[in-house]
């Protein structure tokens, strides 16, 4: 397909997205809107250094190829180069999303009937303290081709479609905006979800009008199966991306496999060759996805790599190289759990006698210590879940809170709704957990 | 009528990786969005890579039958500006990159580094049938680098970034120097926490809140405050695209309107004089029209185009301490601002610092504020100088929340 110079490794992504966008607000359609876009990322390494080109014309692709080369030095062994023996020379065409179900098919009435119907069955605008309301529907279709002069030839596809349906709630001068937002990789699979979307929308109003501040201190937690998803994503995964730590020694003393680093009821998963949205049947250096336990039963077990980590640590490469559009690959999670575990989430509830329950979570950020802006919290009270609370942000420290996790629930879910940023990129993810208990986590 | 938004952006990057030079990187891109209006119907097409005006707008044609209402005025005007002072060869990049790498190293080879060097050359352009002809151009570098020393058990304890329009390395080098030296120092909380950082986070709710569709539907802290005086005597914001401190953003907004002398305040002296509205919020609830519109590469331009900057001060961030010690959050996130207007922050790393000069680490901590003291009574100023960060700095007087026990 390509002529790639000799002497060099040369490997060349090309993302071609469709993207559709319809929203309304208050009955008014704010956004409509179909494009295509294409992101092409061709690189060259000598042994040395990589040379990288981003551009969105396939007609130009020969050409930057032979610019790149010429700025690198040839090198006759750049193919016994660690990392590059490291990189996948896999031939696969994997289409999933073709045939009826190809979200491009999707019709503008198709999308618009969609929003309509969830709008008028699922928002009240009888509510006094309804102050705007909107629906949105979103999908993207991504053909995404790897060739390299390794031989891979590697097309595979995803796609995903949303629905989000919220409201604003004005009670007191204080507006509560809230909605639930349903992401699936089929269109018919967005339809009849009108009982999840009236409920949370009732959480939201509860919320506005019975939401009590919060006291800062330290409480016992019991996090949601969506919290303890992001928890997980957060708090652990992003510390097992392995390129953090390729010649820092401060950090491979600190994450030796077989250490102990967690109650022994945590493990920590990561698949990408699960069908949910961080599905990566081969990442962005043309290798398979598989599965990687990051943490059994407390125990570190493994971390996820690219090939330059896998080389650089001595381990085995995880599939877990991945860009965004015209970016340069970095280790990144795929779909990321926590297992679930023996206990049933009512006893775990019945268990606390003052303590809070983490509902959802709107965003968090990772390191020794983790941070996380909660969206609907409740206090627990003799064990019942009472009025909601308004929290600003929770924090922990990872090594810690991993120790303090003393029940893990049996409810396992997998969140499709997330994505991930890192070095300015962002990736779809999944992340899952069960219901949580964490004997102390600092709440302002 | 036609009109038609272009953009176009040109990267080159050095990046470094664990204290080398890992990779040379270039990036071209070029966005067109064509707009066709009839009969107060827009067609739009977005269109990634060339292709030749004919074939664009007759895309926009089509377009047409989504029926987007769009019963408005195209502009009229014709200006050019361009705020390039310098453009770097790539190789000048890779040079300025070993350079900066090697001094760092060698003066502190106790961190480990990573990060780069990059150079943008943005250009907007926006012309239409009536005569409007609007281009502006701006190439800017950022060295950017995150630290960790190496005994750290932390992925990276801080970070710091230096962006110019003419690259200059003794101020790298000063900056570096800042940041690195005082690492290594611990220092105790002063008796009053008066928060020194740059403003851009702590400007987001009340950037939404001056939105004039929440305001007209009341679902603003502001809504029904229109007048007011709800901030201090000295605390006054406008949106600003004037002088060089404003950075890669054009003179005009997505409709090609341009306000006098490029900017207009919303608020003055503390009282909240306007919301922002682009035509369409403007004419639907009977509001000023403020020329905020951003420009949707593939849809019809909506409100939100504003360049916020706070008024500074006379006086330095040093002059505004007048002796006092300030508190510099590097390494934060995970908190923001509740739906009250309350805001908390966690901070991995601070520094303290005497306005100019980095005095120590301090131990992990978490701000608390709100919306209505930080901009009211608590609001110091911002200084005229742009110490620490090369950029302006705000000063407010915070109070620490409940750290992690």
């Amino acid at each position: 397909m390509f002529h790639f110079p000799k002497n060099l490794f040369t490997d060349v992504r090309i993302e071609t997205n469709d993207y559709v966008n319809y929203c309304t607000v208050n009955g008014e359609v704010e956004c409509n809107n179909h494009s295509q876009t294409v992101s092409i990322l061709i690189r060259v390494f000598d042994g040395n250094m990589w040379y990288t080109c981003s551009i969105n014309e396939r007609n130009r692709i020969q050409e930057e190829i032979d610019n790149l080369a010429d700025l690198a030095q040839r090198n006759e062994k750049i193919y016994l180069h660690p990392a590059i023996i490291n990189f996948g020379s896999h031939r696969a065409r994997i289409l999933n999303c073709e045939g009826e179900t190809d979200l491009r098919k999707v019709t503008p009435g198709q999308r618009e009937e969609l929003v309509a119907r969830y709008i008028s069955s699922c928002v009240d605008q009888s509510i006094e303290e309804l102050r705007s309301y909107g629906g949105n529907y979103y999908s993207t279709h991504r053909i995404k081709e790897y060739y390299s002069s390794k031989g891979a030839e590697i097309v595979q596809d995803m796609q995903r479609c949303s629905v989000w349906v919220g409201s604003a709630f004005e009670v007191e001068g204080v507006t509560t905006w809230g909605g639930k937002n349903i992401q699936e990789a089929t269109f018919d699979r967005l339809r009849g979800r009108e009982q999840e979307i009236t409920e949370a929308l009732g959480r939201y109003l509860d919320y506005a009008r019975n939401a009590e501040d919060i006291e800062p201190g330290d409480y016992v937690c019991v996090l949601a199966p969506a919290a303890t998803a992001l928890f997980t994503h957060e708090s652990f995964g992003h510390k097992s991306e392995s390129d953090y730590m390729l010649n820092d020694r401060a950090l491979r003393e600190e994450w030796v496999l077989g250490k102990k680093v967690g109650n022994e009821k945590v493990s920590i998963c990561d698949d990408g060759s699960l069908r949910h949205n961080g599905y990566t049947p081969y990442d962005d250096e043309g290798n398979q996805a598989r599965e990687t336990w990051l943490i059994r039963e407390g125990v570190l077990t493994g971390r996820l790599h690219d090939s330059k980590s896998a080389w650089s640590l001595g381990e085995e490469v995880t599939g877990n190289s991945r860009a965004d559009g015209e970016g340069v690959p970095m280790v990144r999670m795929t779909n990321t759990y926590m297992a679930a575990g023996g206990d049933a989430p009512q006893e775990i509830l019945r268990s606390v006698q003052d303590g809070l329950y983490i509902y959802s979570i709107n965003y968090g950020m990772g390191s020794s210590t983790f941070t996380m802006q909660p969206d609907l919290c409740y206090r627990i009270r003799d064990g019942r879940i009472c009025q909601p609370i308004r929290v600003n942000v929770i924090t922990g420290n990872v090594f810690q809170t991993l120790f303090d996790i003393d029940a893990v629930g049996d409810d396992l879910e997998i969140f499709d709704n997330f994505s991930c940023s890192k070095g300015g990129q962002t990736v779809q993810v999944s992340a899952g957990g069960p219901t949580i208990r964490v004997r102390r986590l600092t709440v302002n | 009528m036609r009109e038609k938004c272009t953009m176009r952006i040109n990267v080159s990057a050095v990046s470094i990786e664990e204290n080398r030079i890992d990779s040379f990187r270039r990036g071209n891109t070029l966005i067109n969005t064509f707009r066709v209006q009839e009969e107060g119907i827009l067609g739009i097409h977005f269109q990634q890579g060339e292709i030749s005006d004919e074939e664009g707008y007759a895309r926009a044609r089509q377009n047409l039958a989504l029926n987007r209402p769009y019963p408005f005025t195209l502009e009229t005007g014709v200006r050019s500006r361009d705020m390039t002072e310098r453009v770097l060869t790539n190789r000048q990049l890779m040079e300025y990159t070993e350079e900066a790498l090697e001094y760092v190293h060698s003066e502190f080879p106790e961190f480990t580094l990573n990060g780069g060097f990059a150079q943008s050359i943005l250009y907007f352009g926006q012309e239409n049938d009536r005569g409007l002809d609007y281009s502006s151009r701006d190439c800017t570098t950022e060295f950017r680098l995150s630290f960790k020393h190496k005994e750290s058990r932390e992925l990276h304890d801080g970070w710091f970034s230096i962006g110019q329009r003419d690259f200059d390395m003794q101020k790298f080098r000063a900056m570096a120097d800042n940041y690195l030296t005082a690492f290594g120092l611990s220092r105790d909380f002063p008796k009053e926490i008066l928060v020194q950082m740059r403003y851009y986070d702590l400007l987001s709710l009340l950037a939404g809140s001056l939105n004039a569709e929440s305001i007209c539907l009341g679902t603003s802290l502001l809504s029904g405050r229109l007048g007011e005086k709800l901030f201090a005597e000295h605390f006054s914001l406008a949106h600003d695209v004037s002088d060089a401190e404003c950075w890669n953003t054009p003179f005009f907004d997505g409709e090609g309107v341009v306000q006098k002398g490029d900017r207009l305040l919303y608020i003055e002296n503390g009282v909240v004089l306007r919301g922002y509205a682009d035509k369409r919020i403007a004419r639907k609830y009977g509001v000023e029209h403020t020329g905020s519109a951003c420009s949707a590469c593939a849809d019809l331009p909506y409100n939100g185009n504003v360049n916020l900057r706070i008024k500074c001060s006379d006086k330095t961030v040093r002059e505004l301490l007048n002796g006092s010690l300030s508190v510099v959050p590097i390494r934060y996130g995970g908190g923001g601002f509740n739906e009250k207007g309350e805001w908390v922050m966690p901070v991995q790393l601070g520094y303290l610092c005497d306005g100019e000069r980095l005095l120590g680490r301090l131990p992990e901590f978490t701000l608390v504020s709100n919306l209505f003291d930080m901009f009211g009574e608590d609001f110091i100023g911002v200084g005229c100088d742009n110490p620490v960060f090369h950029d302006k700095s705000i000063l407010v007087r915070m109070r620490l929340g409940k750290s992690r026990g």
